[in-house]
This record gives structure tokens, sequence and C-alpha cells, in this order.
């Protein structure tokens, strides 16, 4: 008994005398340490759950890309040491987050914001950090009382709302990062040691600050407050000011590098417009709205994302939006006389002003082009109903 | 003043009760009558009804009517007089498939149906739980006036959904509104 009790006070003397001071991975002396291994178990465990969610965007070329821009960022031994992985999850909300074995999710919603390569890779230089510089592990032992961290790790999922949708996907470790954040010491670290890198990758530092602003705006228009990627790290307008002192003391002077801004966009295009029906989904109608026209500005005249226009001002429905829609829709089928869903889009318009004859034509003409449409039995409901009653 | 909210809506939730329920179930404040299965237990919100017999995370059945006004959980889109059953639908399931706890989500079904002789949506959706366990629902729905009225069956695909969908029909066919304005 007074064997296990001494067994146990060694256990917990040690366990709090664990040293916060680790090397970063990217020096000589690295040792993977008992604790950090389990913790990377874990991790692993937690990043299966969210890779079977079905929420893992799709895009072979796009990870490809992002992978190319991981290896601008680090050096070949990191990636000895830590096999990073990008993957991209299907979420319109601003976020991104690492976990200790390298893996870094981005939200396809703070990738669909982003101008360039430059901003890309301040994102990932900067969750690449958390990672080289074992931020989870020093987190975890810094905290005393797990008990009092999960508490705290719960409530603060509790009042995120909607945000705290995926949090309860993750477990503790993936709320570590993509939740609650670092501490504040450590934010700051992966910001600053992520200008380094991508200076030294060659890209553009002034770019850094830009990304911040833009969804600083963003976040301001949707009159929320910082979520996520922002939560309890300095807050934004803090960390733009660090960012742009750092730019003026370590960096003076040094202005231009790599932007590749017409590269980034042409790969993440189709991620822009899906993402913009995901904002339509949460009916964020402005940022949808948006998200349709930033697609439009890179890849030219495509039916599609003016049928989602369409679509956007279809549902929206304020005053003028019908007009809006209208437009939109007619747009579409100019490109493509061919593309089913405008026409479904102005056979609904023209059945709810009750224009039947006009209405009926249309919704004949999408079910024609799209004879196996998911939506067919409440089509031919209106189209029944047109019949019944026949206007212009 | 928060956190003292908190506490009374921590006792008010700690008191609602499971009670055991069977026949004929009139609701005045929302206005809706139905016929309960004997033997499940009930459960009542303000704003929905759930009634299960092997507990809710394995099957219930779930009545709900909402002001059209109200903000929903987890989209910003909202139901309006003019919408039609199809944009009811696509509004509630937009809800759904925007919780990012539910996974793996697809559609089955969604054609227009008559609840109560209303105008309305039939949508049948599966979807994993963060635990893996895939689902299975049948929700109906309509819009008059000022109300959404929705009735929902949700049972855990294998085994669970087959066996009382019987039940779910019989309660669905049942649901009336006590008055019709």
């Amino acid at each position: 008994m007074r064997y296990t009790a001494l067994t146990l006070l060694s256990c917990l003397i040690l366990a709090g005398c664990a040293t916060t001071q680790l090397a970063p991975v990217t020096t000589g002396d690295f040792i993977f340490e008992d604790d950090e291994k389990r913790l990377w178990l874990r991790a692993e465990e937690e990043q299966d759950v969210l890779n079977n969610s079905g929420l893992i965007y799709e895009d072979e070329e796009l990870d490809v890309y992002l992978k190319e821009i991981a290896k601008k960022i680090q050096p070949p031994e990191v990636f000895e040491h830590i096999p990073f992985e990008i993957k991209v999850i299907e979420s319109p909300y601003l976020n991104a987050f690492a976990f200790p074995t390298g893996v870094i999710y981005l939200h396809t919603g703070i990738l669909a914001r982003m101008d360039n390569e430059a901003q890309l890779a301040t994102l990932l230089a900067h969750e690449m950090i958390h990672s080289t510089h074992r931020h989870a592990v020093k987190q975890f032992r810094n905290i005393k009382n797990m008990t009092a961290f999960l508490a705290t790790v719960q409530v603060t999922i509790g009042t995120l709302g909607v945000y705290g949708d995926i949090a309860s996907l993750l477990g503790t470790i993936g709320t570590l990062g993509a939740v609650t954040g670092y501490s504040r010491k450590h934010e700051t670290e992966a910001d600053m040691e992520g200008l380094k890198r991508i200076v030294e990758a060659g890209y553009d530092p002034a770019e850094a600050p830009k990304l911040f602003m833009h969804l600083k705006e963003e976040l301001e228009e949707e009159k929320r407050k910082e979520p996520f990627f922002f939560g309890t790290h300095p807050r934004l307008k803090e960390r733009i000011q660090n960012c742009e002192t750092f730019l003026e003391t370590e960096y003076r002077g040094q202005r231009g590098g790599i932007k590749n801004s017409e590269t980034f966009l042409k790969k993440i295009d189709k991620l822009i417009l899906d993402n913009a029906c995901l904002d339509l989904k949460l009916g964020r109608f402005k940022i949808a709205e948006r998200g349709a026209a930033k697609y439009l500005s890179i890849g030219g005249n495509d039916p599609k994302a003016y049928c989602l226009l369409g679509e956007i001002c279809r549902q929206r429905d304020e005053e003028g939006d019908r007009e809006k829609a209208e437009e939109y829709y007619q747009r579409a089928i100019s490109l493509d006389p061919v593309y089913p869903d405008a026409h479904k889009g102005m056979g609904l318009i023209y059945y709810k002003e009750n224009k039947t004859i006009l209405a009926k034509k249309s919704l004949q003409t999408y079910l024609s082009l799209s004879p196996q449409a998911s939506d067919r039995a409440y089509i031919e409901e209106y189209i029944r109903n047109c019949g019944e009653g026949e206007k212009q | 003043m928060k956190r003292y909210l908190l506490i009374v809506l921590l006792f008010v939730v700690g008191c609602a009760a499971w009670v055991k329920v069977g026949g004929l179930y009139k609701s005045k404040p929302h206005n809706f009558s139905v016929e309960l299965p004997s033997g499940w237990m009930r459960l009542n919100t303000r704003d929905r009804l759930y009634i299960t017999r092997d507990g809710v995370l394995l099957q219930n059945i779930m009545i709900e009517r909402l002001n059209i006004e109200k903000p929903l959980e987890h989209t910003k889109k909202k139901f309006s007089k003019d919408m039609l059953p199809q944009e009811v639908a696509e509004v509630v399931l937009d809800n759904i498939s925007a919780d990012q706890t539910v996974l793996n989500f697809e559609v089955v079904e969604n054609i227009p149906a008559r609840i109560s002789g209303f105008p309305g949506f039939k949508v049948v959706f599966t979807y994993k739980n963060k635990d893996g366990l895939k689902l299975k629902s049948i929700s109906y729905g309509f819009v008059t006036n000022e109300w959404f009225y929705g009735i929902r069956y949700t049972a855990a695909h294998r085994y669970y959904f087959d066996k009382d969908l019987k039940t779910f029909e019989r309660v669905f066919e049942s649901f009336k509104l006590i008055k019709i304005a």
C-alpha cells in the first residue's frame, strides 16, 4: 500500500515536472517523447472520425497543389519527422486547424476568401508551426487539471452555437487546435515563425496581414464574434498589428515576393463555387452571392454560376430579387440552353406569379432536360396545377 | 443575470419528465391532436413533443410547431407563408444538413404530401451521428399561416427503423390541427 502511494506520488511529481521547454522538430536535438507518442495516437483516432465523416472535400488536383505549397514552406528534413498532409473540410465557416501529427484541415470557407498563394502559405505556415513547435504536447503538459480543461472546452463549445457543431465531432486534441485555440503565446509564435517561413520560401509577407484584414471585414459584416481561427487567439486586430510591426522591424523595406494569384485562383475556382452553394444552404445570401461573383470573375461565363446567383436571389426573395433572379436564369440559359436548373428556376418564378403557361413551358423543359430529376414529383404537380387554370 | 437564467433553465429541464402515453393527445397551445401509441414515453419541450419506446437515441417520433419567424438552428433561412411545399422541404433539409454533427447525409426521397389536408412534403433521409450510428428519418411538414408543423420519425437504420415504421404511419395519419384559420 505504502509503495503504491509512493509510486503514485512519484508519478504525479514527474507529470507535474514534465517540461514544456521542448525543442522544435526543426532542431537537431529532437526527441519524440512518450507522452507525445500517445498524443499522436489519440490524434490519429480523431482524424479518422473526421476523414470518414463525409465532410472531406474531394479534389485530387487541389490536394496535390496544397501539398506542393506545404513543401515550399518546410524543408524535406522536417517532413521526415512530421509527414504534413493537408485536407479540406466542406464547411463555409472560417477555420483551419492542425493536429500535432501534421495533418492540417482547412475549411472551404477560409480558402474561398483568399486572394492568392501567399495568403494560403501564411495560413499553412501558421498551422505547420503548431506542429513543428509541438504546441499540443506543450499545452497538454501545461494543463495540470485535465478535468478542469475538459470542462472549459465543453463550456466553450456550448457557447459557440452552430460553430460548436464541428467541435463536438472532434476529440480533445482537435478541439484544442480548432476551437479553443492554443495559448496566446503559442499563437503569436505560430504567427511570427510562420511569417519567417513564408519569407524564406519567397512569398510576399505583405499579404499576411491582408488575409487577416479580409477575414476581419467579413466577420464584422456578419456581425459575429471572431470564431475558431481567431477565437481565443490574439484578437484579430491585435494580430494584424503584430504582423505589421513584425514586418516593419524584421523585414523593414522588404517588399515583393511570390503572390501567384492567378495559379491559386485557378486551382480553387471550383471550390469557390461549391463553397458558395454551402453558404446558400446556410442562408448566408450575401456571402454566397460574393462567392459566385468571385468565381465568375476568375472563370468567365459559366451557366452554373449564373444559375446559382439566380437561386440566391429567388430564395432570398427581397425587393427586386425576383427580377434579378430572372436575369441570372436567362443569362444561364443564353449561355447553355440545355442547362436544366435555370429552366426550373424560371418555371418556379412564373408559377408563383401565376403565369401558368410560361411556368408550364419552363417546367416541362426542365423535366425533358433532366428526366431523372430528384424533384420530379413536385414539378409534375406544378405542371398539373398549371393545366387547371391557364393564364399567360 | 445570464448565470441565474441558466440555473433556472437547468431546473426546468431537470423537472421535465417522461410520461407514459397512449390514445388521443391534444395540445391546445400547439393547436394539434394526435393518437399516440400505447406504452411509449412522451416528453414535451416548448416547441416539440417527443415520444419513444426504446430510447430517443435509438428511435423517436417528434412533432414540432415553429413560428415561421423563429430562427432555425443551423441555417439562417426562414420559412415564409407563400413558400411552395418543395421550398419548405428545402429549408428543413438545409437546416439538417448544415448541422455538422449530421454526417454522410443523404436524401432518399423528397416528394409532395398531404398532411391533415394541407399541402406539404415528405422527405426520407439517412445520416450517421458522430458515433457512427446510421439513422434513417421520415419527415413530413407544411406551413400554414404563421406556423410550420413537422412530424418526423427517426430510428437506427438497422432493425429499429422497420420495427416502428407502421406505428409512425398510424401516428402520422391521426395528426390533425384543432383550429384551422
